[in-house]
């Protein structure tokens, strides 16, 4: 089956702010035992339960480094009891969906255009290659001078730092269109309209879905990065006012929230994945 | 070896399905251009059989897509399909790519790819009856729900045929569409375009670099060779129809046949490889 | 969960045509458009600015970045950031992939280890690396040593995981190969297990490098008083948005040589892996 090699596809959930994307063969699809991909056994947690129940057991109440994992709970209870959890939960969240929508939209228009474009490609390489290699936490103290503190330029960097997966995704597939699919519609005497709608849109539509499978952790540690960095609401703010407040067990609490939502980011778009390449094969 | 006998097919009445004369290809390289075929000359009759065997690189492929209207030839060469000038797909002549796995839309389940040609034609129970008569003909009318990935080499080419049967065109031209397949799926496929060709009565023009498929199938067999490509020879297949695995394969005249084809690929190929334009030793 | 991730850099390399066009020379080797382009935008950016078309207080012309960039290089704070910054990317990165190859090629190896492993792994390697920066700073303080922690932290994960994956992946068929010429185990893994993960490995690496340069500079805009970062954020607060926008231009630019040069020396010590290693994953 042609599916365009470039296409930027999950690798771990990549942190990296370095939207510079993972570019896979071919996804994996979920398996039986396959020898590699696929959900690794669950009983590999429990080096982690070992860890957190020995901290448990050993720890101290109120250890300024290493509090008990009991105390990260009530740490978190605390901003959920004077109402600022919440908030500050929806914050990350909005910016992260803003974000990403309009990384998508950007992305698409901007991969689709150099793709179909081999001098619009050319032409913009170089100044593409260098905001895609730059990292996205030098962006935010640009930004913060010339934007301000504010959500849009939380939004912006956190926008610019996304969109490569998505550029790069939707350029592959215009890239890489496989010239027996236009012999096909050659010889089906398409006209161009039919040819865009059935040929074209829905490798174009399934490789950008698997570059917002990509962006989507990209967004959410991006969103996080600018309210550490800048204060801006959201729980990279709450997590970095409990840092300079020395809350310990807060810092410890937040820092498993925060994971458990890219865990959810992650499963919401793994699940994306799945959708899109229902008519792939497993790698 | 050519010959003027009307061996299967139709009457005289009907226009050709192909004509040629004097049909080069050139294509553009570097600072000149380079000739991929010189000067070939032959007819197709509907309702013909018609094997293209030949060494590599004497534009076997290339002249298919001449026939399919893909590829452009040089102005003083004429190339008729149906009495008309081929200026792009000719109406009713489908293609059968070699690379069958990039042909079929990946993310269209098999029912869907063989509606491709249809659906902007038929709607509703007329489309589903036509694709269910196409994929009947090949045999995968129970695979039509699949996505492409599930289905074998042998089945993803099938639904090809499949899509160009359900347009129920005047011709095919076929480029190795067996080519990637195993000898039990050939021979089963090979019985079945017969037994295809035989109810619908197309033009079928195939390519292959396998002598005895050629034959096995074939009214005429088209011979190219040398570089630019040209035409070696043409034999003509007398052998009996419908044909058959076992006894066709045993038939003298099929050996015979056989010989006289390896002979011209072979000495073509010397030709080609002593240096060049390959000249053929055949009429043409 | 596969990791197979090939160079981001795939992208780019398409970028540049590699079929020579008809009469195309010398011109086709630089990218002419490319640069008209970026040599237009700055031009626009600097008559925007100055025609106070754009009225951002702190958006600085070009030439204003120039100035900047020339006070600083006049002053030696470019360079010793510029140098800092690339110390502690460079170095945490390879005390990083050290530890992440070793564990990743021992976890590799042993279907057992990794089974009772892998799961910890996946879990702790989505926890976004940047939120561990805020904990960092509480356990280190604002320090070099805060910094070069936090880069090893977040860039040995995808060494290790693309090791790891790199290495499991390698195929039964090889494998056999080795047991039937009786290899030993160190000269299997040196002479067919190590090069057949290679591409992913070198995927790894590639990953982990532009982690580390990242979080380094989080780490200096965040608590370590020293480095690119550091000094951007400086110049921020001192409103010196010509000399604020050189750091970042700086940045960018040490960003694209430290591909640059990973790209050279896998391309120098690996010669065949290069192809696969942009292709696949």
């Amino acid at each position: 089956m042609s599916t365009p090699n470039a296409l930027v596809t999950p690798g771990p959930a990549a942190d990296p702010a370095d939207a510079a994307g993972q570019v896979a063969p071919r996804p994996s699809r979920r398996r039986g035992k396959p020898r590699t991909g696929g959900i690794p056994p669950l009983r590999g947690l429990l080096p982690l339960v070992v860890l957190l129940a020995l901290w448990q057991l050993f720890g101290a109440e109120a250890s300024p480094y290493f509090p008990r994992p009991s105390s990260w709970v009530d740490g978190v209870q605390r901003l959920q009891d004077n109402g600022e959890l919440i908030p500050a939960l929806g914050a990350t969240t909005r910016s992260l969906l803003v974000a990403l929508t309009i990384a998508t939209l950007v992305g698409s228009v901007i991969g689709i255009a150099v793709g179909a474009s081999r001098t619009i490609d050319r032409m913009l390489g170089p100044t593409l290659e260098f905001f895609r290699s730059t990292p996205s936490s030098a962006m935010v103290p640009i930004a913060v001078l010339v934007l301000g503190f504010t959500d849009s330029m939380k939004t912006s960097v956190t926008v610019i730092a996304a969109l490569w997966p998505i550029l790069l995704n939707a350029r592959a597939s215009m890239r890489e269109l496989n010239p027996t699919y236009l012999d096909v519609a050659a010889m089906l005497h398409m006209s161009l309209a039919r040819r865009i709608r059935t040929i074209i849109l829905p490798g174009v539509l399934s490789a950008i879905l698997l570059g917002i499978r990509v962006a989507a952790p990209i967004t959410l540690i991006v969103t996080l990065l600018v309210e550490i960095v800048t204060g801006i609401p959201g729980l990279g703010a709450l997590l970095s006012r409990a840092q300079q407040n020395y809350q310990s067990a807060q810092v410890y609490g937040l820092l498993v929230l925060i994971g458990l939502l890219a865990l959810l980011v992650n499963a919401v778009v793994a699940g994306i994945e799945s959708w899109v390449l229902r008519y792939r094969p497993p790698s | 070896m050519t010959s003027s006998t009307v061996s299967h097919g139709s009457t005289e009445a009907e226009p050709l399905a192909f004509e040629c004369a004097n049909l080069s290809v050139d294509v553009p390289a570097d600072k000149q251009s380079r000739r991929l075929l010189d000067d070939l000359t032959f007819s197709i009759r509907q309702g013909e059989i018609i094997s293209v065997i030949g060494t590599s690189g004497a534009g076997k492929t290339t002249l298919m897509r001449v026939l399919g209207g893909l590829m452009p030839v040089t102005p003083d060469s004429t190339a008729l399909a149906a009495g008309e000038p081929i200026k792009g797909p000719p109406p009713r002549v489908l293609m059968v790519f070699q690379d069958y796995a990039n042909s079929l839309l990946p993310w269209r389940t098999v029912k869907k790819n063989v509606a491709l040609g249809l659906e902007t034609t038929l709607r509703g129970r007329e489309l589903d009856e036509r694709i269910d008569e196409a994929l009947s003909l090949v045999g995968l009318q129970h695979r039509a729900g699949e996505y492409p990935w599930k289905l074998s080499g042998g089945m993803q080419q099938r639904v090809q045929i499949a899509r160009a049967l359900a347009l129920r065109p005047a011709c095919l031209l076929m480029d190795e569409p067996f080519g990637a397949l195993d000898a039990m799926t050939k021979s089963g496929l090979q019985d079945e375009l017969l037994r295809l060709q035989e109810q619908t009565g197309a033009t079928i023009v195939f390519i292959t670099h396998d002598v005895e498929e050629a034959i096995y199938l074939g009214d005429r067999v088209i011979v190219l060779g040398g570089i630019p490509g040209r035409i070696e020879h043409i034999l003509d297949v007398d052998l009996p129809r419908p044909r058959d695995q076992i006894t066709t394969r045993e038939n003298p005249e099929f050996l015979r046949l056989r010989h006289a084809a390896y002979e011209s690929v072979l000495s073509s190929e010397q030709g080609s490889a002593a240096g060049g334009a390959g000249a053929g030793t055949g009429d043409r | 969960m596969t990791t197979t991730a090939a160079s981001p850099e795939a992208g780019a390399q398409e970028a540049l045509p590699s079929r020579p066009r008809r009469g195309a020379g010398l011109l086709r080797h630089v990218n002419l458009p490319g640069i008209a382009f970026l040599a237009v935008l700055v031009v626009l950016w600097e008559l925007v600015v100055r025609g106070g078309l754009l009225d951002f207080q702190f958006l600085p012309a070009p030439t204003e970045v120039l100035d900047g960039a020339q006070s600083l290089i006049e002053g030696g704070e470019l360079w010793s950031a510029v140098l800092h910054t690339a110390l502690v990317a460079v170095g945490g990165w390879i005390l990083a992939s050290t530890l992440g190859a070793v564990v990743g090629i021992a976890l590799g190896l042993s279907p057992a280890l990794w089974r009772w492993t892998a799961s910890s792994i996946e879990l702790l390697r989505s926890f976004p690396s940047i939120t561990f920066v805020p904990l960092a700073v509480l356990l280190l303080g604002f320090s070099y040593k805060m910094e070069l922690v936090v880069v090893i932290y977040a860039s040995q994960w995808p060494v290790l995981v693309n090791t790891m994956d790199g290495v499991r992946g390698v195929s039964p068929g090889l494998r056999d190969v080795t047991r039937t010429l009786g290899m030993s185990r160190l000269r299997s893994l040196r002479t067919v297990i190590l090069p057949a993960a290679a591409s992913k490995m070198l995927v790894g690496l590639r990953l982990g490098l532009n982690l580390s340069l990242i979080l380094a500079v989080a780490a200096e805009i965040v608590g370590n008083p020293q480095g690119l970062g550091y000094e951007l954020v400086f110049e921020q607060q001192a409103l010196q948005p010509g000399r604020m926008f050189a750091y970042f231009i700086a940045i960018g630019l040490l960003g694209m040589l430290l591909n640059a040069l990973f790209q050279l020396a896998v391309r120098w010590l690996m010669p065949g892996v290069i192809a696969a290693t942009d292709r696949k994953g």
